[in-house]
């Protein structure tokens, strides 16, 4: 019967995943808690974010985070939908839902950040 | 079937939502409660948080247009509401790892009851660095 339900893995590797990305995602927000509230600009002004962004770190640090965000998130959502009788059509549409809302927004996110232009590189050069 | 479980309460498939409700919560379910709430609520925010800032890529001005109305009042308020969520799942989270990873069980109700206090002060500090500025000035 679990045999015909589920994989053959027993899921603990997603569990120690999902442990191991929230603690990362805790120390990611304080950090993100910080730099939005410092003071009222510098979360929410379109300067303040060019000019962090002109610091690749600062942009892997968010692609980082967004990443992290969305797998912890969606990997979450689908231990509550698992938690619920399903028809195996049921399973493979909303885990196809999760995987392909997660991608798109991801990459969404991923261009959002690239579109950030660097005019301080480009006017030094 | 012998006699010994004649008496054990069976499930009510058809009132599934009051027997689930009927169970007795200690500590350990509510937080097993807010933890899901404020996790689907997280990643919806996520889906919405990436939506909100795509007017990056149409530069400033479109971007600051946005980000007046989210810096407006109401806003305000709502992002300070999902510091909720974002602390309770946070603080919680921390429990859980304690819990499965180091020997929590034997203490998960402090800290539970730690979680709280630590949650609460966070979230009216928040507030003040949040609202100071625009009631002082």
């Amino acid at each position: 019967m679990f045999k015909y339900q589920s994989s053959k893995s027993s899921g603990s590797r997603s569990w120690m995943l999902q442990r191991i990305t929230g603690i990362a995602l805790v120390v990611f927000a304080i950090g993100h808690y910080i730099l939005m509230h410092y003071n009222l600009d510098s979360g929410h002004t379109y300067q303040a974010v060019l000019n962090r962004m002109q610091y690749s770190w600062y942009r892997i640090i968010d692609l980082v985070f967004l990443t992290l965000g969305m797998y912890h998130g969606l990997n979450g959502l689908w231990g509550i939908f698992r938690d619920y009788k399903m028809q195996p059509w049921l399973k493979i549409t909303l885990v196809s839902a999760l995987v392909i809302l997660g991608i798109a927004f991801t990459a969404w996110g991923y261009v959002i950040i690239f579109s950030i232009p660097y005019p301080n590189t480009l006017t030094l050069n | 079937m012998a006699d010994e479980y004649k008496d054990i309460k069976t499930f009510d498939q058809k009132e599934w939502i009051k027997e689930n409700l009927s169970y007795k919560k200690d500590s350990g379910s509510w937080a097993w409660i807010y933890h899901r709430i404020t996790g689907i609520a997280l990643i919806a925010y996520l889906f919405l948080h990436v939506y909100s800032l795509s007017t990056l890529t149409d530069g400033k001005a479109a971007f600051e247009t946005k980000m007046s109305t989210f810096t407006s009042g109401p806003y305000l308020v709502l992002e300070w509401v999902l510091f909720i969520f974002v602390l309770f799942h946070s603080l919680n989270g921390v429990r859980i790892v304690l819990v499965d990873l180091a020997d929590g069980a034997k203490y998960h109700k402090t800290l539970y009851k730690v979680s709280w206090i630590a949650g609460i002060i966070l979230f009216l500090g928040m507030g003040y660095i949040m609202f100071s500025h625009l009631l002082l000035k």
